[in-house]
């Protein structure tokens, strides 16, 4: 409870935008900081001159559970990671509400799924979600080496909850990834985010 | 305790996730949280017709289902179809939807039952007793406010090409769920983004609708997630034939919108929006409180203005008379003003919050919406004509308490001719007001409310300077004999607006409500006669007869009912309501008819009938040609006109229609008609 608080704080000092700003494409991606499932500051600044990918998480929701369940996000995490990327899972999920963890709950998650962030982050009051208009779970950002953000949306673009679908879609998240790394410009730049609502504190 | 509930919830949704779509199939102990139903208007299709399906769906309790654009999260539903070769189904229509807010992130959803349409064309060429088996594979997604399931409905049903004949109870029931389906607007509207303050940029929806139209709570649903920020409030302001609709932008940059503008009442315009210029519309969209000031001071003036009205001209000119004879002290004159004051304001902001608060609940409701009702026509009538006769000196007030203390002192007397000038003061106020007040109601409400709060103060001013300035009080003239005269001479007035309330009452309740009104009025009238005489000998128990005939009114006034509305417009052409039983009869009869088909929110239908239908020429030539006039109000959607206005190859209204004697069909007449166009119809 208490390093929650601390982490709110924490992350209310860093956040001084509007909590309905937009975010947009080729501006740079606004510092935050949050604290992981172990408990340790991880600020989007430790990162600097890396490619970081954001997912927002919530381990309930069942479009989630078609990327996880498949296999298909923990591919996407290793493609990002093994190549020196860096991938912030981030649960902004209010206590009480479906998918919020504490640490502990995240940490066994992240073993029984055998998924692989650098770091799963916190955000129970949901004020880095709301900073980057995160709207649904999954719903992902890319942002380049130098800092800016240039890909926001959905992690394919087959919004459904069926696993089956999952073969023939295209993954803009890896897409982006390989032509950031390529030099080109993000061909999808944006997409229409799809699944669960982020379940949100009700203000 | 947090994280056992988090356990199962989330236990239930993967649980539910996985294992849901295979038991919707099977049927098995865990029901899906939407049981959905495929129904066809009619099982024996007409081969080379058209015939409606719907989707029927029945969420369970704290479940909703969504709309085509889910809004900030969802999905689209998706049906995959199996069809014989040759049938095909048209996209899925979905009634108008309503807005759930879920921690500042915006849903549209439907709660409780709702279905929704695809049309299936059935070739022509079918034998009658062909058999067409009809599979839809639906996903879907269905929510509570805490978790989400996708889930797969596989329904089916099998047709069998007949004669195309709709059981009247599937008539019904279609007609039902027809009637939350969104109408076409039928004119375009335009949409403008515009780079406000800082960063954001503001997008402006102009979309053509009629000024005397009612329109509750407007709201512009989006078809795509790129146009607005759907979770940003949406403010809604009239601008003549205009509803401007404003709110934050969204990322993109369409180059043409789709959308559904929710008009109240479930009831819903579809539209489709191109760029153009759209000006922001004062006090309405950007709330300024340089306007809201603006409006307050009109209000005020608006109040002022009332005072020489007929229905309270007399009861303030008594008020200051009683003031000027009565000499009270300073401050007794001060404590007089305050009270009558506080009245008249207290009086006006509880009309206005009434009306706020209906509107809220969703009734249509305008200002001075009290005299929509007959009864309390009758009540003010018998409430004026009663304060005439007192005027006129038939009977006077000596018993504390009643309402008409006209010429009592004290701060209770006054506080009561306070609240009585402002309640008989409002049937005046209708013709001044009624536009300026119209727009105080789509403020926000204590913006609204003060106007009306303004509107009590202008009402209150005169009396209120006289109770604080003595130099003013010193110059009304000395209490004399004439002041008897005066107030007799008052009563005309008064008489004068209670005719006028007789003549609203006739309007609404008919010649027999009138009848009913005068006699109750008459009846009172006598009482208090019999009042006055006692009166006049000193009899104890003066009222005893005044106040008995005075029940007997009154229960009159529960006697009257609206009579019921009558065919729009009948005086324009004679025109009649129309059916299709009315258009086969006249036609039978070898009379041209001119049908034409209107709705109260259409703009293009009002500049119609303003500029070509309702002109003097159109109604002469038709007068002359001996031409019947049939119309046909689509405001709220009447399914049966629908479907007609549909066999004529139009969505919606305008439709016009010329039947000459002889021929076979009807002409339809272009969207847009010049009185030319109509006069040349009969001559030629």
């Amino acid at each position: 409870m208490k390093r929650m608080i601390i982490a709110s704080v924490a992350a209310a000092a860093a956040f001084a935008i509007p909590s309905s700003a937009q975010v947009s494409n080729g501006s740079q991606a606004t510092n935050f900081r949050l604290t992981d499932a172990n408990g340790n500051n991880v600020a989007l600044s430790d990162f600097k001159g890396k490619l970081v990918v954001l997912e927002w998480h919530n381990p309930g929701c069942p479009f989630v559970v078609k990327h996880y369940k498949s296999g298909n996000m923990q591919k996407t995490q290793n493609a990002v990671t093994s190549a020196g990327g860096v991938w912030l899972t981030i649960n902004s999920g209010a206590p009480g509400k479906q998918g919020h963890m504490n640490g502990a709950e995240a940490t066994k998650l992240l073993a029984d799924q055998n998924a692989a962030p650098t770091h799963y982050l916190l955000d129970p009051r949901g004020i880095v979600g709301k900073g980057y208009d995160a709207k649904t779970t999954p719903h992902m950002y890319v942002i380049n080496p130098a800092g800016a953000l240039v890909y926001q949306g959905a992690i394919d673009d087959k919004p459904t909850a069926n696993v089956a679908d999952i073969a023939g879609a295209r993954n803009h998240v890896l897409a982006a990834v390989e032509e950031v790394r390529a030099g080109k410009p993000v061909s999808v730049a944006t997409s229409r985010a799809y699944g669960c609502t982020v379940k949100y504190p009700d203000s | 305790m947090s994280s056992v509930r988090f356990v199962l919830a989330c236990l239930c949704a993967m649980v539910a996730a996985i294992v849901l779509p295979a038991s919707a199939q099977l049927g098995t102990d865990q029901p899906p949280y939407i049981t959905m139903t495929l129904e066809a208007e009619t099982p024996n299709p007409a081969a080379g017709s058209e015939v409606t399906l719907a989707f029927v769906s029945r969420p369970k309790p704290t479940w909703h289902g969504y709309w085509k654009n889910p809004g900030d999260a969802g999905i689209e539903t998706s049906v995959a179809w199996t069809l014989p070769d040759g049938v095909t189904a048209g996209p899925l229509e979905y009634p108008v939807p309503q807005r759930l807010i879920i921690g500042g992130l915006m849903n549209y959803i439907y709660e409780g039952e709702f279905a929704q349409f695809a049309t299936l064309s059935i070739p022509a060429g079918l034998a009658p007793g062909t058999r067409i088996p009809v599979a839809a594979k639906v996903d879907y997604l269905v929510c509570t406010d805490e978790i989400c399931v996708p889930e797969t409905a596989n329904v089916s049903t099998v047709l069998t090409v007949g004669d195309g004949a709709v059981a009247s109870d599937a008539r019904a029931r279609f007609d039902a769920w027809r009637a939350k389906m969104p109408k076409p607007l039928g004119s375009d509207a335009t949409f403008e983004v515009v780079q406000a303050t800082g960063a954001q940029r503001m997008f402006r929806l102009a979309v053509p609708y009629p000024a005397d139209a009612s329109a509750i709570d407007p709201y512009f649903y989006p078809a795509t997630g790129d146009v607005i920020d759907m979770a940003a409030p949406q403010s809604a302001a009239r601008d003549g034939d205009m509803l401007v609709i404003e709110t934050i932008a969204a990322e993109g940059a369409p180059e043409r919108i789709e959308g559904v503008l929710a008009i109240g009442n479930g009831r819903g315009l579809s539209l489709a929006a191109t760029p153009g210029t759209v000006a922001a519309v004062e006090g309405g969209a950007d709330f300024a409180w340089g306007a809201a000031l603006l409006a307050f001071g009109g209000a005020i003036l608006g109040g002022l203005i009332l005072n020489v009205m007929p229905c309270v001209f007399p009861i303030l000119s008594l008020k200051a008379l009683s003031l000027a004879k009565s000499g009270a002290s300073e401050a007794g004159a001060r404590r007089d003003a305050l009270a009558y004051t506080a009245g008249v304001v207290l009086v006006c902001v509880a009309l206005g919050a009434v009306l706020l608060g209906l509107r809220a609940g969703g009734a249509a409701a305008g200002w001075a919406f009290q005299l929509q009702d007959p009864r309390v026509i009758l009540f003010l009538l018998l409430l004026v004509t009663a304060i005439a006769l007192n005027l006129a000196g038939l009977f006077e007030i000596a018993t504390p308490g009643a309402v008409n203390k006209l010429s009592a002192s004290g701060a209770g007397g006054s506080f009561m001719t306070g609240a009585l000038a402002a309640f008989i003061a409002t049937p005046c106020t209708g013709p001044f007001m009624g536009v300026a007040l119209g727009a105080a109601l789509v403020l926000p409400w204590p913006a609204a409310l003060a106007i009306f709060a303004g509107l009590g103060l202008g009402l209150a001013l005169p009396f209120l300077l006289l109770g604080f300035v003595p130099a003013l009080r010193r110059r009304l003239p000395k209490p004399g004999p004439w002041m008897d005269t005066f107030r007799k001479a008052l009563s005309v007035p008064m008489f004068l607006t209670a005719l006028a309330l007789a003549w609203v009452l006739g309007r609404q309740a008919g010649v027999d409500g009138m009848t009913i009104g005068i006699g109750a009025a008459l009846l009172f009238a006598l009482g208090l006669w019999w009042t006055g005489r006692r009166q006049g000998r000193g009899a104890n128990g003066a009222w005893v007869p005044g106040a008995a005939l005075a029940a007997v009114a009154l229960v009159a006034v529960g006697t009257v009912t609206r009579a019921p509305a009558q065919a729009m417009s009948p005086a324009v052409l004679g025109a009649q309501p129309f059916t299709e039983a009315r258009l086969e009869e006249l036609r039978a009869q070898g009379k041209p008819v001119f049908a034409y088909f209107t709705a109260d929110w259409c703009v293009t239908c009002k500049v119609n009938e303003k500029a070509a239908i309702e002109t003097d020429r159109v109604a002469k030539a038709f007068g002359d040609g001996g031409v019947a006039v049939l119309v046909g109000d689509w405001t709220d959607g009447n399914p049966e006109l629908g479907r007609f206005i549909e066999r004529h190859n139009r969505a919606g209204v305008p439709l016009y229609l010329w039947y000459a004697p002889g021929e076979q069909g009807p002409r339809v007449l272009p969207q847009v008609l010049t009185p030319g166009m109509l006069t040349d119809l009969v001559t030629t």
